[in-house]
C-alpha cells in the first residue's frame, strides 16, 4: 500500500464527485493544480457528471487545458465525449481551449459528435 | 482467464477500496475513453486459481454476450499471477462519469420530477430482473453504485462480484454502509436476490426525499430505524436461529409510509411498501415490481420499448 497524499485524497474526491471533501480538502491546503499519484491533477480526473466539484476546483484556479499525458485527451474532450453539457459549459467559460486536439487530432466537438451528443455539438459550434 | 499481454489501461485516480482490492479510474490509451478497472486479490492453489472464482468470471462474461441496456458493459478481464498464493484478477469495465449520489444532490430544488423518478425505477428494476434471472444478486445497491449517463440512462455496476469476494479475500476491516442493508443481512440469517429488492426500496425513497431513509450508526441502530417505520415484526416473522433476539426492540407499530415519503403517490406507497417487506419471502421481485401498478399509472407517457 502506498501513502496517500493529499493531492491523492483530492483527486479522488474529485473523481468520486464528492462536493464538501473537494473543498475541505482545498482549505486543508491540497494544492488545486497539484497531480496525484498517477501524475494527474483534480480536473483531469474530476467526475463529468459533476459540476459542483469542477466549479469548486475551477473556483480555486483551477487549469482547465491540461492535457493527458498519453493520449493528450483535455477535461474538455471528456465532457465533450461523455455528453455532460453542464460540464462543457462550465469548462468554456472557464477557458477551456475548444481548439485543443488529442492524439489523435480530435477536437471536443468531433467527439461529442461521434457519441451522438447534438446539444453539445451545439453549443461547442457556436463557439466558432 | 487470459493473462494481461496487450493492456492499454492507464489508472488515472483511486475511487475504491475495498477489503479485496482497489478500484481504479483509468484512461484506454487506444480508445481514449475511459475505464473502471477493478483490481481483486485472489488466494491461489497448486491448481491456480479456484473453481468458484473462475465460476463467476465466466457468468459475468457470459451475462455480458446480452448487452443489457441497464448493466456495465465488462470489457475485458485477465489474471496476473502475484506469487504462488495470489493472483490478480483485473476487471475492465466501462466507466459511467456520474452516479445516482450526485444526481440526486444535483436536482435543483424540490427535486426528482415523479416521471423522472418512474423512469429510473422502472431502468434499475429492469437491470436487476436481468441479474436474478441469471442468479446474480448485487449485494451492495447504493446510490454511488448506481450510474447514471448523460442521457438519463442508468446502468449498474458492481454487482456479481460478492461470491468472489467473499471466498477468497484476504480480510481487512472496512466501513461499509449499513443504510441500504435488509434486515436478514444486518440479522446474519440467510439471504438471497431479495436483499437488492429492500435496497432499492431505500434508494425509491430517497428518490423523493433526497437523502438516505434509514440512517443506521450500527447494525442494531439500523434494526431499530427500519422498526420505526415499518413496525417491530411479529414474533413468527423474525429468522430462527439468529443471536439477535427480538426482545432487543421496542414494540412499535408501522407508521403510515407517507410520514416519511410525502411526495409519493398511492401506487407508489405501496409498491415500496412491497420493496421494504421485513419477510424476504414475503418482498416483492423484481419482475413483479415492474408488473405494478405503479408503472401502468397515467403520468407515465413515455412508455419506453425496451428498458
Ligand atoms: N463502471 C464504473 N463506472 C464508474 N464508476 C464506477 C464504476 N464501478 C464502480 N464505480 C465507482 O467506484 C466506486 C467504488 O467502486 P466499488 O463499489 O466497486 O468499490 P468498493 O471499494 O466496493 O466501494 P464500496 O464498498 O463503497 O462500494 C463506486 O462507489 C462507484 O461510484
Ligand atoms: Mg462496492
Amino acid at each position: 500500500m502506498t501513502m496517500m497524499t493529499l493531492q491523492d485524497d483530492l483527486t479522488t474526491a474529485a473523481a468520486k464527485g464528492n462536493t464538501a471533501d473537494v473543498e475541505s480538502l482545498l482549505r486543508r491546503g491540497a494544492a488545486v493544480n497539484g497531480v496525484n499519484r498517477f501524475g494527474r491533477t483534480a480536473v483531469q480526473v474530476m467526475m463529468m457528471g459533476s459540476w459542483p466539484v469542477a466549479q469548486a476546483l475551477l473556483q480555486h484556479g483551477a487549469d482547465p487545458n491540461v492535457a493527458d499525458r498519453s493520449t493528450r485527451t483535455t477535461p474538455l474532450h471528456d465532457a465533450a465525449r461523455t455528453g455532460f453539457v453542464d460540464m462543457v459549459r462550465l469548462l468554456v467559460a472557464a477557458q477551456a481551449d475548444p481548439q485543443a486536439r488529442d492524439n489523435q487530432s480530435r477536437l471536443p466537438v468531433d467527439l461529442a459528435r461521434e457519441n451522438g451528443h447534438a446539444e453539445v455539438v451545439a453549443f461547442l459550434e457556436t463557439l466558432k | 482467464m487470459a493473462h494481461c499481454t496487450s493492456f492499454p489501461y492507464e489508472p488515472v485516480a483511486e475511487i475504491g477500496g475495498g477489503a479485496y482490492g482497489t478500484v481504479y479510474k483509468a484512461r484506454d490509451t487506444e480508445s481514449g475513453k475511459f475505464v473502471a478497472l477493478k483490481n481483486v486479490r485472489v488466494q491461489t492453489d497448486q491448481n491456480g486459481l479456484p473453481v468458484s472464482t473462475v465460476r463467476e468470471v465466466a457468468l459475468l462474461k457470459r451475462l455480458e454476450q446480452f448487452d443489457h441496456p441497464n448493466v456495465v458493459r465488462l470489457m475485458d478481464v485477465c489474471a496476473t499471477p502475484r506469487s504462488d498464493q495470489e493472483t490478480k484478477v483485473t476487471l475492465v469495465f466501462e466507466h459511467v462519469d456520474q452516479d445516482l449520489k450526485t444526481y440526486l444532490e444535483k436536482a435543483p430544488a424540490p427535486g426528482l420530477s415523479s416521471d423522472r423518478i418512474k423512469d429510473l425505477m422502472r431502468q434499475l428494476l429492469c437491470g436487476l430482473a436481468f441479474l436474478h434471472s441469471n442468479q446474480v444478486m448485487h449485494r451492495d445497491l447504493k446510490p454511488e453504485n448506481i450510474l447514471v449517463t448523460s442521457q438519463g440512462q442508468v446502468k449498474l455496476a458492481d454487482f456479481g462480484l460478492a461470491k468472489i469476494y467473499s471466498c477468497h479475500m484476504a480480510l481487512t476491516p472496512v466501513v461499509v454502509t449499513l443504510w441500504y442493508r435488509p434486515p436478514e443481512v444486518l440479522l446474519q440469517s440467510t439471504y438471497a436476490t431479495p436483499v437488492d429488492i429492500w435496497s432499492t426500496g431505500c434508494i425509491f425513497a430517497e428518490m423523493f426525499r433526497r437523502k438516505p431513509l434509514f440512517c443506521g450508526e450500527s447494525e442494531m441502530d439500523q434494526l431499530g430505524k427500519i422498526f420505526e417505520v415499518i413496525g417491530l415484526p411479529q414474533e413468527e416473522e423474525w429468522p430462527t436461529g439468529v443471536t439477535v433476539s427480538r426482545k432487543n426492540f421496542p414494540a412499535v407499530k408501522a407508521r403510515p409510509i407517507t410520514d416519511f415519503v410525502p411526495e409519493i403517490n398511492e401506487q407508489g406507497a405501496k409498491l415500496l411498501m412491497q420493496m421494504l417487506t421485513f419477510d424476504p419471502l414475503k418482498r416483492i421481485s423484481a419482475l413483479n415490481a415492474l408488473e405494478h401498478l405503479y408503472f401502468q399509472d397515467e403520468e407515465t407517457s413515455n412508455q419506453d420499448e425496451t428498458l
